[in-house]
Formats: structure tokens, sequence, C-alpha cells
């Protein structure tokens, strides 16, 4: 196939094609095919899981299953944490139903695939679940989230509801190897092992590591170049303010914040969970430390949900790195 | 039975000439009634409170025989509420008074800023639709105009800026109520009345009243209370006397007395506390006081307002957990989240323009390609090793600049 279409991302040049193709999801791929064999059967979809475990995948697959080769004639891809509002949604779905002739061979509808969903407002969802009833006769929605339980009942009892859990290891690990065969770069067992660690189960970031890492050194990924990569592709914004706060530097720190929020556009909990995932990177810091820092992020992660200003809340977050760095200093 | 009035209230003008001030903007008005209302059917009056919008209303209907249908902010705004009230008004009036020349009814909103939030959803599209449905004039009066909110009401009416009335014309007031009320006052003390008043007829005349209720013979000294009770303290000078409070009762009184906006007074107190601790741990402690104030202020919403107490309390006891160590210094303002925002809104625009590429092109959201690709994107940029992924991706050669310069962080 030509590089243009295939990408020359690896996430979207090795992104399965057929539901056969998907990695580790055998139980969901075999109840889905059952839906291929007779469209229309389906009703509509709702994947859930943790980020990078393939559902915006199987909902490309059951797209292309459906349609063949023209499947993007049929399909609508939304994603809900990009559009501004149900209204712009709405209208969305309103003009694809118009335009997209509604029925293909024996498919007799389009295909809607609204990703993270449960970004969406419960205002905004009830508003989705009037959408989903009007367009029902000439329409079928995958409602792609992260957590179901953020999704209103009455849109949850519509869907057939699949959760896709962690990917196995094995499986990760198994799919890295066949890329890099293709790909023509060797890859030491360790170093797949450590990018499977780093990703935490998910399969996109493991691919992005993977490939910047194979362009470190000509066809060979170590484990060394995977440290470097993951060290050099981590917020290193994020880590300095980290250290600035805990060396006492609160004013520094708080500069930095805002670097995060104005340059980089990242919000208040964008950036609580990446410290949180910074943190256990730092080894300057023992596990007793990280685990009470570790505490006290969790605090305000909670207040951020809770607070109306969410610079106010971060702000004393980092206050309070600033203290713990300050008695770290005096004890030893 | 008249003793007990309020003074506003008995020397309220019923003329339009005894309005005082505002000379320009009672011409244009009575000029609009007059003669344009019958093309621009509505108009807005705006300017700071107590310098006669409402008063002008209620004398210009008295003089020319209009009756006032009038809706404050006191009342629910919502669409259902204001359809309720002045739906029908708006049509009855336009049967019972056919012709365009009678003299009718006239649909006076006051307050319309005090339109706010959800409460009140629907409430500024519902007045754009009276006044463009209305046969009858609109009046609206409102104290901000510049609201993003009030935006679609401004296209729809003619508008009338009033101006603070000036000293003198408040000093002569204040000078012929005191003569119908027998108080023998010096000029000095209503000199200070009218200047604390800072252009408000209304407050001068309040203040005058409560002061001649204790004495009948009014000197400078007895306006020495006044500058306590002066409502409207600046954001500066809330925040002077907030961190060097000497104690959370006097921190707590202070914020009372202030009248400046919440989120305001929340974000300049989160931004200047780092210089007002220098210690880590009493910051931390007082931001720790500072954070549970907004969780109260999240709480309250747009609703809760009698948890407005507590919010208070936790600011007041930020000020007050280490008095002595208070040392005078430079304020931070503007805010600086809108400082940074304004200067980095070419960056964040580039880097979600960038975003929305990758998202295209490889289904992901672009919260997502922020997170996910671009760490990755730089990484390979730095080693050179980008050049196909970055035209795959359509990037523009200032966009891939952009990228490189990022790197640096």
């Amino acid at each position: 196939m030509a590089a243009d279409e295939d990408g020359v991302m690896w996430v979207e040049k090795y992104r399965p094609k057929t539901l056969n193709e998907v990695v580790d999801l055998r139980d969901i791929v075999e109840s889905l095919k059952a839906f291929m064999r007779n469209p229309k059967t389906m009703p509509h979809l709702l994947l859930a899981g943790i980020p990078g475990t393939g559902k915006t995948t199987v909902a490309l697959c059951i797209a292309r299953e459906l349609f063949g080769q023209n499947w993007k004639t049929f399909t609508l891809e939304l994603n809900a944490s990009d559009e501004r509002g149900i209204d712009t949604v709405r209208d969305r779905v309103k003009d694809f139903s118009r335009y997209s002739r509604a029925a293909f061979g024996n498919v007799p509808f389009a295909l809607i695939i609204l990703d993270e969903s449960d970004q969406m407002t419960s205002a905004a969802q009830t508003a989705l679940r009037r959408i989903m009833e009007t367009s029902s006769r000439t329409s079928r929605f995958i409602l792609i989230c992260n957590q179901s339980g953020k999704i209103i009942e009455p849109i949850q009892s519509r869907c057939a509801i699949f959760r896709f859990s962690k990917l196995d290891r094995k499986a990760m690990i198994d799919h890295l190897c066949c890329i890099a065969k293709k790909e023509n770069v060797s890859l030491a067992p360790e170093a797949a092992e450590r990018i499977v660690d780093y990703a935490e189960g998910d399969l996109r970031h493991a691919i992005n590591a993977l490939q910047t890492a194979a362009a470190y050194r000509e066809g060979l990924v170590d484990e060394k170049t995977v440290s470097q990569v993951i060290g050099e592709a981590s917020p290193i914004q994020v880590q300095l303010m980290i250290r600035k706060a805990l060396y006492g530097d609160f004013i520094e720190a708080r500069k930095m914040m805002y670097e995060l929020i104005g340059s980089f556009g990242f919000s208040g909990s964008e950036i609580v969970r990446q410290m949180q995932r910074e943190l256990f990177k730092m080894s300057s810091l023992t596990p007793e430390q990280k685990a009470d820092l570790s505490n006290i992020i969790g605090e305000y992660d909670y207040r951020l949900t809770q607070g109306a200003n969410s610079d106010i809340q971060l702000s004393a977050l980092l206050a309070q790195f600033a203290k713990v760095g300050k008695a770290k200093g005096e004890s030893s | 039975m008249k003793e007990d009035l309020l003074w506003v209230e008995k020397y309220r003008p019923k003329k339009i000439v005894d309005i005082i001030g505002n000379d320009e903007a009672k011409a244009a008005f009575v000029e609009w009634l007059k003669n344009k209302r019958h093309t621009k059917k509505a108009i807005l009056l705006y300017g700071p409170p107590g310098v006669g919008k409402t008063t002008l209303v209620n004398a210009a209907a008295n003089e020319f025989g209009f009756r006032v249908i009038e809706m404050n902010a006191s009342d629910t705004r919502s669409e259902k509420a204001i359809s309720a009230v002045a739906g029908p008004a708006t049509s009855f009036v336009a049967l019972d008074t056919f012709s365009t020349e009678s003299k009718g009814n006239i649909l006076f909103l006051d307050e319309v800023d005090g339109i706010a939030g959800n409460e009140d959803r629907g409430g500024v599209s519902a007045i754009v639709r009276i006044v463009e449905e209305s046969r009858i004039p609109v009046i609206m009066a409102a104290n901000d105009p510049d609201l993003q909110k009030l935006r679609p009401l401004k296209k729809v009416s003619a508008l009338v800026r009033f101006h603070q009335v000036r000293i003198p014309l408040i000093i002569a007031m204040l000078q012929k109520i005191c003569h119908k009320e027998h108080v023998k006052a010096e000029f000095e003390a209503l000199e200070r009345i009218a200047e604390n008043s800072r252009g408000d007829v209304r407050s001068a005349i309040n203040d005058l009243q409560s002061l001649a209720e204790t004495t009948k013979t009014l000197t400078l000294q007895d306006t020495v209370v006044l500058s306590a009770r002066n409502k409207d303290i600046s954001m500066d000078e809330t925040l002077r006397s907030y961190f060097s409070a000497e104690s959370l009762l006097e921190a707590a009184m202070l914020l009372s007395r202030s009248s400046v906006d919440y989120d305001d007074l929340l974000m300049a107190i989160g931004d200047n506390l780092p210089l007002r601790y220098g210690d880590p741990a009493e910051l931390a402690e007082a931001y720790d006081f500072v954070s549970q104030a907004d969780m109260y202020r999240g709480r309250i919403g747009v609703e809760n307002w009698h948890l407005l107490k507590y919010f208070f309390n936790s600011l007041s006891e930020a000020a007050a957990v280490s008095p002595e160590s208070y040392k005078p210094f430079t304020l931070i303002s503007p805010p600086i989240r809108v400082i940074t925002l304004f200067w980095t809104k070419g960056k964040r625009t580039m880097l979600d323009a960038i975003c929305s590429k990758i998202g295209q092109k490889c289904h992901v959201s672009r919260a997502t390609a922020k997170q996910d690709f671009i760490p990755f994107l730089k990484v390979l940029l730095a080693k050179q090793k980008a050049a196909s992924a970055l035209s795959w991706l359509g990037l523009q050669p200032e966009e891939v600049e952009f990228l490189t310069k990022m790197n640096k962080f």
C-alpha cells in the first residue's frame, strides 16, 4: 500500500484493518463479528476502557468491515473533546445523515463514531440521547469512552457495552516485536519489556516510544535507548516544576506552572496527572517520599474537581511540595 | 408617616429638569422618546449606579403620560418569567393602542446586567426577542454595558451613556435636602459626603440621612465614620489591608466591607500570597486555606450563596497565618493568569492547529495528540528523523519550526 495512506506514524501504519488482526481482544472480537455477519441486528455500541487498548481501532475496523473500501463515505468520526458543544455534534450528525446515502448493500444505516464521549456533560448526553433516537432509523452510534460510569444510564441502556481491559503484557510485547520485524529493527527483549512497563497497558504509547527509539540508532533498539527516549519525551517542564518546588523555590515553580498552562495549554487536571506520572520517575526521592507526595497530589486532584479556580489549587499543591522539600532539606 | 420615608424616595425628582447632572444623556433620552422610538424600538441607558437612570425613566413617564411596566434583577430572569410578564404586555398594548402616535405603555427592564449564569439562562435572548417583537418602546438600564452577555442587547438598541454626577451638583442637592429637613450642616461636611459618594447621588443622600439620624447639626467631624462605611474599597486597598491584617477578625471585617468581585479577589490573593509569606511552611498553610476557600466558591456555584460566609472565613484564615511576619511588598496586578494567557495565545493557537492535524490523521482528540504524540514528535525532530512524519501530517514550515523551538523546554 502507498505510504501516503498507511502513514509514517507506526501507530497508524500498523493499526489493524480487520477485526481478525486486533491484538488480544478475542471475546469482544467474536461478539462483534456476529453483528458483522448480519448488520441489521447491530445495536448502538458503547466501547469503554483505558486509553490505548484498541477501542478506536475496533470502531474503525467495524466501519471497514461494514462498508469496505468506501467506509469513509458512510462513517462520521467525531471527538467529543474537540467539538465545542452538543449543538455542533447535533448539526454534524444531522448534516451527515442527510447527505450520506444511508443504505449500503445489506447495511441499512450509516455509522457515527463518537470518541471520548465521557467528556460530554450530562446535559449534552441527554441531548445526544435525543439525537440517537431521532436518527436511529438511519444511523448507528459507536460511543467510545474511558469510563462507562460517566455515561448517563439512558444511553447505556440503549447500547451494547463492551469493556476493554488493560492489554496483556505478552500480547503487547509480541505486537511490538512483530512491528520491529517488519521495520527491520532489532528489538532487544529487555528493551521491549522496558517499553511495555513504561506504557502501562497503553499500546499507542508503546508504539510511539518504539518508533522514536528506533530513530536513535539505525535499526537497533536496546534498553539504554529506550530509557533515553522515555527521558527525553517526558514533559521536562513538569519535572523541572516539581524539582523547583521541592527545592523550596515556589516562585520559579509557579512560573513553570504558568508556562504549562499558557504555552502548552494544559488544564489543571492534565498537569496534576503528569505530575503524578513524573513523580515516580524521579530517582532523587525515596519510595516513602514518593508515596507521601503522591498522597498530596491525590488530595489536590480531588480539590480541583471541587474548586472553581484551578490556578489556586495548583499553586496550593506546589506550596505543599515546597513545604515538604524544605523539611526534607533540613532533615538531611 | 412621611417622616419614615427614605430621603432618596422622598426627594426623588418627579420632573426631568429636577434630575441633576447628565444633561446630554437626558436630552438624548427625551429625543428618543419623542421622535426616535418608532425607528429604534429599544434604548439602553448605562452608567454607574445612583446617577438617575431609573429616576429619569419614571420622571419621563410622568411627564409624557406613559405607564411603566417594570422588571428588575430581583425578579427571576428566566425566559419564562420574562415572557410571562413582558410577553402579554407587549402584544396587548399593540392591540389597544393601535395607532403608533398614541401614548401607552413602556416596558422598563432595570439592571439588565444582573442577568447572570445558568439561573437566568435565556434571559438575554428572551429580551432581544421581546425587543424585536414588541410594538411598544423598551427601555433597559445597566451598570456595566461591556459585559459579553449583553452584546446581543447592544445590537438592537440605542445607547445612552450616563456619567458620575459632578460633586458641586451633589452638594447643592444635599443643601436643598438639609434645608427641607431642618438639618444644619457645615459645607465641608456635605462636600465630604459628596466626594465620598464618587458621583453616586443615591448613596450621598443615604449617607446624609444616616448621619442626620444622630445629629441635627452636621460637622466635618461627624463624617469621619463615612470612610469606614465606604462600600467601594478598591482591589488594591482591599489587598493591602488584607495582607497586613493583624488578626483573623480584622481580615474578616475588611473582606466583608469590600465590594470587589469574589472571583477577582480569590485570584488576586492567590497571585500575591507567595509575596506575603516567604516561609514555605507558612505559605503552604495559607494556600491550604485559600484552596479551601476556592472549594467553597466551587460549591457556591451560582446559587448556594449562603456558603459565602465560609468562603470569606477561609480567606480570612489565610491572612492570619502569621501576622508577625508581615512586611510591605509590591502587589502583583493584573492577574498572572490573564497576562500569561494574553502573551501565550499565539503559541497555544499554533499548538492547537498542530494537534488538530495529528488528531485527524491518527483518530485522536487534540488533548490526546498533545499528550501522546507531541513529546515523541519533538524527540524525532531533534534526531532529524521526523521529516516524513511531519510531511505526512501536513505540517506547515512554521509549525515545524514551532515544534523545534518547543524542544528547548
